[in-house]
């Protein structure tokens, strides 16, 4: 442990921009449902309502807790937000751990730090701990923004409480991932996977008999029912695990050799297949893990939307307030919805076609592109076999949203044409989602530096527009420069061709202007 | 390949900055078609500046390049399919195995061939079934090698290509510039190693602070420096001190060491002749001492002669 204290201070100190924008995002995730909630839910009679809609619901129950909770409106807070903030909570401890030991030592940092004066176990010592002074700071600003927003102290204090001992959960489960695989992506594929399963397993547990949900890390912070009953003791469980995983880590780490895993990698092919022989080869293959994650999850997201679209109607029904929130206010009530989701699942989307656009980027500091550029590849093909992945996958991320929403939609009301409707909605966004693509290659070609930034504001900027546009009143041409205001609400409006050809000619020029300044920079400065 | 056709790399007066910094400033460089040049300076004296400049990655802010007869930047594509490159910082798709790295490199530049490929992948004992992420330094680097040797190009540009290589991989690379030189090909060879240089090389330019200060054969080079004279007469020895071009002189009754410029050489050896020399050895001076030259300014013969 000799220098555990040290590692600490410097991690902290590592961590100083990337900690708090987690911290910050599980904060605000929870302070906008606390607000939000009780303001549309203000009198008993409002609680009893949704008590009524939600608890026959089994897609609501499966996507956030059980009923329990909804008996208060603290309790409907926890309902709604607890197990997304967890999973939020659980990724950053996730991240907290793999980064300061595997990466580490995949990268051969921490071969320096260990031949220095520095025990075997003080890294991972000193990232325990780092994790639960990371712990500790969500639990208590869990408890200020929730305390703060109106709701009982004591149901606030074990609401944070609860959270944080996910996160603890999954630190102490990281650190048992990192000693077992011998690659950072293998071991965050696997924690990432038990995350997975804790979701499910609890969801499982709520449609059922409860008995799934207690196999979950999510399910025991859910089962100490904050604000309803508020019972500490389902949290003797994650204690307990975490002792012993921690332990487990500890042993493990003990036996094994500086940079190897106890699961040897599997070898790879001698020679490239034939798909794996131009830059277009390169770009697929580097990005097809990504493509397929974000397209599976946002067709499981669209299916989650799409099946409680029946009960929404319902919902709104008693509910007049959340109409309000819908574009088309309480008439043709579900298209409204539909559009409203659609738009949520396509600003994701955007989300997704800057991270592959931005990859070009990524390629050139990191000196990648370096190799393929000194070959018979020009700037242009290569920006545009990035760009493909770009085109091509949002395109295809979009058709899973609308599948998923269009089969779930579909199977609730019992009409097979819905998936056809809604895929092509869904299909509808992608000259919107191209542009903000677009904006991230005129950054990379003209302010290469500050792309990432552009790029991200131009995503949150076309967020908050879509979004919050009615609520916060912003001026005119503020909402009219963002290419989802000219996209058509479908399908609470009709698809027509004329601004979607117009608004993928935006796109098409404003890429064609980032390659111009791409191709008359230095490239990798 | 074509020998007859001009010089393979032609650079006259570039400069180059970044910021505030200047990487390059007036450099030349010209290397002719079928040499194997060596490129030698200390670090960040801007050989990698130079190679990425010639590989149209950097557009430079003054001066002239030419490669093969055509301009770096504007012909880029063209150009690249008649040469390979080997970076001096190898970095990989860590989750794209060294096999197929090779094969990618060398299809996107227009095919490889296979039989050389298997034999460089021995010859390297390079396993091509590992992850890019498990390679080291050394490992990296033989993928850029062997993807870029197992090629037709006719211009291979190293940048220190064998920095992190041990020495039997060393001398196998050695083998391999000598082939490519035997069939014909041009190397451009950065490089701080000078032994390795003065075993590959036909011409050595030498770089320091992004400006040449040397360029020649090795043998016009080591005219401008000293050989190392041990010496050994019947006669007690005298008067060497008194000869120009002397220096470092350690006289002991019959024995001398001393050092010579190059230049006066033969006159010192026609001094000795009449002493009856019993024993001489002289050793021709190494690019070490030229580097040396260069890079430490205390070295320098007028400041050694006011030190003594």
């Amino acid at each position: 442990m000799t220098g555990a204290g040290g590692l600490l201070r410097f991690m902290l100190r590592r961590e100083r921009f990337a900690l708090p924008w987690w911290l910050a995002g599980a904060t605000l995730l929870v302070l906008v449902q606390s607000t939000q909630s009780q303001n549309l839910y203000d009198t008993p009679e409002d609680l009893a309502n949704l008590r009524r809609t939600l608890g026959g619901n089994t897609a609501v129950i499966a996507m956030s807790g059980p009923v329990r909770l909804l008996e208060t409106i603290g309790g409907e807070v926890a309902f709604e937000i607890l197990a997304f903030v967890s999973i939020l909570v659980a990724l950053m401890n996730m991240f907290l751990v793999g980064r300061h030991t595997r990466a580490d030592e995949e990268s051969g940092r921490a071969e320096l730090v260990r031949s220095a004066r520095v025990g075997r176990a003080a890294t991972l010592a000193a990232v325990l701990g780092l994790a639960l002074l990371a712990n500790l700071a969500v639990a208590v600003l869990l408890f200020a923004v929730t305390a703060g927003t109106g709701l009982p102290p004591a149901g606030s204090v074990l609401f944070g409480v609860s959270v944080a001992a996910v996160g603890m959960t999954f630190a102490a489960l990281t650190a048992v991932a990192v000693q077992v695989f011998e690659s950072t992506r293998a071991a965050y594929g696997a924690v990432a996977l038990v995350l997975g399963a804790a979701f499910v397993l609890r969801a499982a547990g709520d449609v059922g008999s409860g008995a799934l949900s207690w196999v979950s890390p999510i399910g025991w912070a859910q089962r100490t029912f904050p604000f309803v009953d508020n019972r500490w003791w389902p949290l003797l469980v994650p204690v307990a695990l975490g002792a012993l995983l921690v332990t487990a880590a500890l042993a493990l780490l003990g036996r094994r050799d500086f940079g190897a895993g106890l699961v040897r990698p599997r070898p790879g092919r001698p020679s490239a297949s034939p798909a794996l022989g131009s830059p277009w080869g390169l770009a697929w293959r580097l990005q097809r893990g990504p493509v397929v994650g974000w397209a599976v999850g946002l067709f499981l997201l669209g299916a989650a939307y799409g099946s409680i679209g029946e009960s929404i109607e319902q919902y709104v029904a008693d509910n007049p307030e959340v109409a309000q929130f819908l574009p088309g206010g309480a008439a043709d009530m579900i298209n409204a919805y539909l559009a409203l989701t659609m738009t949520t699942l396509a600003l994701m989307t955007a989300a997704f076609g800057v991270t592959a656009a931005l990859r070009a980027r990524a390629e050139e500091t990191s000196g990648r592109a370096e190799p393929v550029l000194a070959t018979g590849t020009s700037r242009a093909t290569w920006l545009a076999s990035h760009l493909s992945v770009a085109v091509g996958g949002s395109a295809l991320v979009l058709a899973a949203a609308g599948a998923g929403q269009g089969l779930a939609y579909g199977l609730t009301v019992g009409d097979a044409n819905q998936v056809p409707r809604l895929l092509g909605v869904a299909l509808g966004y992608l000259p919107a989602v191209l542009v903000v693509a677009a904006v991230a290659v005129l950054a990379i070609g003209w302010l290469p530096r500050a792309a990432a930034v552009v790029a991200w504001v131009a995503v949150a900027y076309c967020a908050v527009i879509a979004l919050f546009a009615e609520s916060f009143d912003l001026p005119g041409w503020l909402r009219r420069a963002s290419p989802f205001a000219h996209t058509p609400q479908a399908p609470l409006e009709a698809l027509t061709a004329t601004p979607l050809v117009l608004i993928a000619l935006v796109a098409v020029v404003v890429a064609i202007s980032g390659y111009a300044g791409l191709r008359r920079r230095d490239v990798g400065y | 390949m074509n020998a007859a056709n001009g010089p393979a790399i032609e650079i006259a007066g570039l400069t180059k900055s970044f910021g505030r910094s200047v990487a390059l400033d007036g450099l030349d460089l010209t290397v002719g078609s079928g040499e194997v040049h060596g490129f030698l300076g200390p670090n960040g004296s801007g050989k990698t500046t130079t190679i990425r400049v010639l590989l149209g990655l950097l557009r430079p802010d003054a001066g002239t390049a030419r490669m093969l007869g055509q301009d770096p930047w504007r012909d880029a594509v063209a150009l690249h399919r008649r040469i390979a490159y080997v970076p001096g910082d190898v970095t990989l798709w860590p989750t794209i195995t060294g096999g197929e790295v090779i094969d990618l490199l060398g299809r996107m530049r227009g095919g490889l061939h296979r039989a050389r490929r298997d034999e460089l992948l021995e010859r390297f004992d390079l396993d091509p079934r590992k992850k890019a992420r498990t390679y080291s330094k050394g490992n990296r680097q033989k993928v850029a090698l062997v993807a870029a040797l197992a090629s037709d190009a006719e211009l291979l540009l190293l940048d220190e290509p064998t920095s992190g290589l041990d020495p039997l991989m060393e001398a196998q690379f050695q083998h391999c510039v000598h082939q490519a030189k035997e069939e014909g090909r041009t190397v451009l060879l950065s490089s701080h190693i000078l032994a390795e240089v003065e075993a590959l090389c036909d011409r050595v330019s030498i770089i320091r602070l992004g400006r040449t200060v040397e360029t020649g054969t090795l043998r016009e080079l080591r005219h401008l420096t000293r050989t190392s004279i041990a010496v050994e007469t019947a006669q007690p020895l005298s008067g060497i001190d008194a000869l120009p071009g002397v220096h470092d002189l350690v006289v002991d009754d019959h024995h001398a060491r001393f050092d010579v410029d190059t230049a006066q050489l033969d006159a010192v050896v026609r001094r000795l002749a009449p002493l009856g020399v019993r024993s001489l050895t002289s050793t021709p001076p190494t690019l070490e001492e030229m580097f040396l030259r260069h890079y430490g300014d205390e070295e320098t013969p007028t400041a050694a002669a006011v030190a003594r």
